[in-house]
């Protein structure tokens, strides 16, 4: 063992003349765990809280969007659709709809965005429409009746016979059912065109779905009528009349995000066009990836593969300035807790300077058989970091054990309060290894004082007055 | 008390003395002078009570040479410098002027790792209390000096255990300093100055922390390891009889060093 490391070792452990120097060491190895510890603890809390934040974000919402630069809707989407849910890394696609609104019930109103989708697709890209707490979102299906069924095959049959495909394949394809006829544009494109004229028969008042906090805006309830008005109006000899329209109210989702609780409203995709004036035009494709953290390089590809005029967005930019908000947030719970560790290292430095001059003879000894100043600074150095050594280990597993508890056995929270029943625990291994280099850097500078004091001591000046 | 030694005999009758021509000189110091900075209050101009730097010289211009195998006591009351003087010759503290020599090396001309290296391999010094460290044991305190140098742990203590028995501690190596008497402490030290097998022992009233019977032991120790290692020895002792003993008997007084039996 080299030399310094066992003097320091032996200086540690040795019982002290003044027992205070031996208090002091035992906070400051006490204070170093203390706040290593919590800011373990923190930080997986926060990580915890943004995990699930973004879990639940990410959950919510497209990983990436497709859309036109100039913003003037994809028409003919159906084969783009179909081309591009074969890109690799992506799982899911789904087109939809968007457009301002006023929905308004009775004299209440409000603000809102619709999208019009097709519900089969948009569950495989978010989770909004499972998050339906009142009624139901079944509504929007455009396959609810034996008619409308019956119907989408006739359509797919007349079809496939016009492009002469053979009777054993048109079995093939009724059997195979809706999602087989979507795999040909061109026989969906009929098939839903008139699935939504069935529709419109059977339910004169369409479907709509929306978020909590717009239902709780306007006052509305499943079973009530809301009035959607477009500013997309019609032209006539008045001028431009805007276009409104009845809806059905036939669920209520909540995401616990109020940017989505508070506007989004979910149509069939096919009523949306309609009052939108916008025949069979769709605004985005929303795309579920494999690996949300490349959503940006799929995004990429995705924007080639469709060709010129048209640009992504991913929940990444969509969500920049929240995530930087929960960093910052982050951020500054390390530094408010940091100051734990240098409290502590306070401590060091107070303990390693008493220590200092308790051992200014023995220094003093050492030097006088050959030891170097720079032998008796590193002394010094060792024993500081030694403390924060067996502090930082301590307080490391103290965290991780505590963290891990808090994750095993769920802390119960007010979900009412923090949108979450439990205390998200997620601690990381490389949030360790910082807490722990800060730890051991501030424990590094308190030494700085007492042992660069201690390779000061003349051995002459210091045994003189023994 | 002071008498010739002319005739080449040493002190103790132990063995023959030669000349100190026939031998070389090991250490040799020349115009060693030593001031140290003290406070004075002054009436000057500056006004009642203001300090100004006043220097206190405990001596100047001092030579001394010891030839190897020589063993030197110097005396001289309580304050004269005699420490201070050891200290210069063991590099410990820096002269105000002159110069100190080993052999061909100077010591003024040392960075200060050279002067560790020094201390470590050429000099051997012993202090009047024993200056133990009390969280080591006796073997690892004597092994200490070779630990420092970064000889194996194992190797050193070795070497600390041989020590311990040539100082006549064998089976003491586990005490500790507290558990050892002051006979033994300084015994200790003793083997801890030595165990690095340098060639000048340096002795600060090595006997003065202890009661008669003690002490002789440790100078009769001194003695024998001094003839035994061939070491060339400069005691510090306010002990005139042991002073006696020892082959020149020099005096610090009023600065100057005068040897006793040359005049």
């Amino acid at each position: 063992m080299r030399f310094e490391l066992f003097i320091a070792i032996r200086y540690l452990r040795a019982k002290r003349r003044q027992a205070v120097v031996g208090v002091i060491t035992a906070i400051s190895v006490i204070g170093v765990a203390a706040g290593v510890a919590s800011l373990i603890i923190a930080l997986a809390i926060t990580n915890g809280m943004r995990r699930d934040l973004q879990e639940r974000l990410v959950g919510s919402t497209a990983h990436v969007e497709l859309m036109r630069v100039a913003g003037d809707g994809i028409r003919d989407w159906r084969p783009l659709l179909a081309r591009l849910r074969k890109t690799p890394h992506v799982t899911a696609a789904a087109p939809g709809l968007y457009g301002q609104v006023l929905i308004s019930r009775g004299a209440r109103s409000g603000g809102g965005l619709i999208k019009g989708v097709i519900p089969g697709d948009e569950r495989t890209v978010g989770d909004l429409l499972q998050g339906v707490s009142v009624g139901s979102a079944d509504g929007l299906e455009p396959v609810v009746s034996e008619t409308i069924q019956r119907s989408k095959h006739e359509a797919a049959g007349a079809v496939t016979a016009r492009k002469g495909r053979s009777a054993a394949e048109e079995q093939q394809v009724s059997e195979l059912g809706d999602l087989d006829v979507r795999q040909d544009p061109a026989v969906q494109a009929e098939a839903d065109a008139q699935a939504a004229r069935v529709l419109a028969a059977v339910h004169p008042v369409p479907p709509i779905v929306i978020g909590k906090d717009l239902a709780e805006t306007l006052g509305a309830s499943v079973g009530d009528t809301l009035l959607v008005t477009s500013p997309q109006g019609d032209l006539t000899p008045m001028g431009l009349v805007p276009k409104y329209q009845r809806f059905r109210l036939e669920g209520i989702f909540k995401s616990g995000f109020y940017q989505y609780d508070s506007s989004y409203a979910f149509l069939r995709l096919a009523d949306a066009q309609r009052l939108f004036n916008e025949p069979d035009l769709i605004s985005v494709i929303s795309f579920k990836v494999d690996d949300l953290y490349h959503a940006d390089r799929v995004g990429k590809v995705l924007e080639e593969a469709a060709g010129k005029g048209f640009q992504t967005t991913n929940w990444m930019e969509q969500n920049r300035e929240l995530f930087r908000a929960l960093k910052l947030e982050q951020v500054v719970t390390f530094i408010v807790l940091a100051l734990i560790v240098c409290v502590a290292a306070l401590n060091i430095l107070i303990a390693l300077t008493m220590m200092v001059m308790e051992k200014t003879r023995d220094i003093a000894v050492l030097m006088s058989f050959g030891v170097t100043a720079a032998q008796v600074r590193r002394v010094f150095l060792f024993q500081g970091l030694l403390i924060s050594v067996i502090g930082t280990v301590l307080g490391t597993i103290v965290g991780y054990g505590l963290s891990w508890a808090g994750g095993h056995y769920r802390f119960p929270l007010d979900a009412a309060v923090y949108s979450i029943d439990y205390l998200p625990f997620a601690p990381k291994v490389l949030d360790a290894v910082i807490v722990a280099a800060v730890s051991l850097g501030v424990s590094l500078v308190a030494t700085l004082y007492p042992s660069g004091s201690a390779a000061k001591v003349l051995p002459a000046e210091a045994l003189r007055y023994e | 008390m002071e008498r010739n030694l002319s005739d080449g005999s040493n002190a103790f009758g132990l063995e023959p003395f030669p000349r100190m021509g026939e031998r070389a000189v090991v250490l040799r110091a020349e115009g060693l002078t030593k001031r140290y900075a003290a406070v004075a209050r002054s009436n000057s101009t500056k006004g009642a009570g203001a300090s100004v730097p006043a220097e206190l010289e405990l001596f100047s211009e001092l030579d001394l040479t010891v030839h190897a195998g020589e063993m030197v006591a110097i005396v001289g009351e309580s304050g004269a410098g005699k420490s201070s003087l050891l200290h210069l010759l063991a590099a410990l503290d820096r002269p105000s002027g002159g110069e100190v020599w080993y052999g061909e090396e100077r010591l003024s001309g040392m960075s200060e790792r050279q002067a560790s290296e020094f201390r470590n391999r050429r000099v051997g010094y012993v202090w009047q209390f024993h200056y133990l460290l009390p969280e080591f044991t006796a073997v690892e305190n004597v092994a200490m000096p070779l630990l420092a140098r970064g000889m194996g742990r194992k190797a050193a203590l070795e070497q600390g255990c041989l020590w311990l028995e040539r100082v006549g501690l064998a089976g003491r190596e586990e005490h500790r300093s507290g558990e050892l008497s002051g006979g033994e402490q300084q015994r200790v030290s003793l083997a801890r100055a030595l165990v690095t097998e340098p060639e000048v022992l340096l002795a600060d009233e090595p006997t003065g922390d202890l009661d008669g019977r003690t002490a002789e032991a440790v100078f009769g120790l001194i003695q024998k390891l001094h003839l035994n290692h061939g070491l060339t020895s400069v005691l510090v002792t306010h002990n005139l009889e042991f002073a006696e003993r020892c082959d020149r008997m020099l005096r610090l007084r009023e600065g100057k060093l005068i040897d006793t039996r040359a005049s």
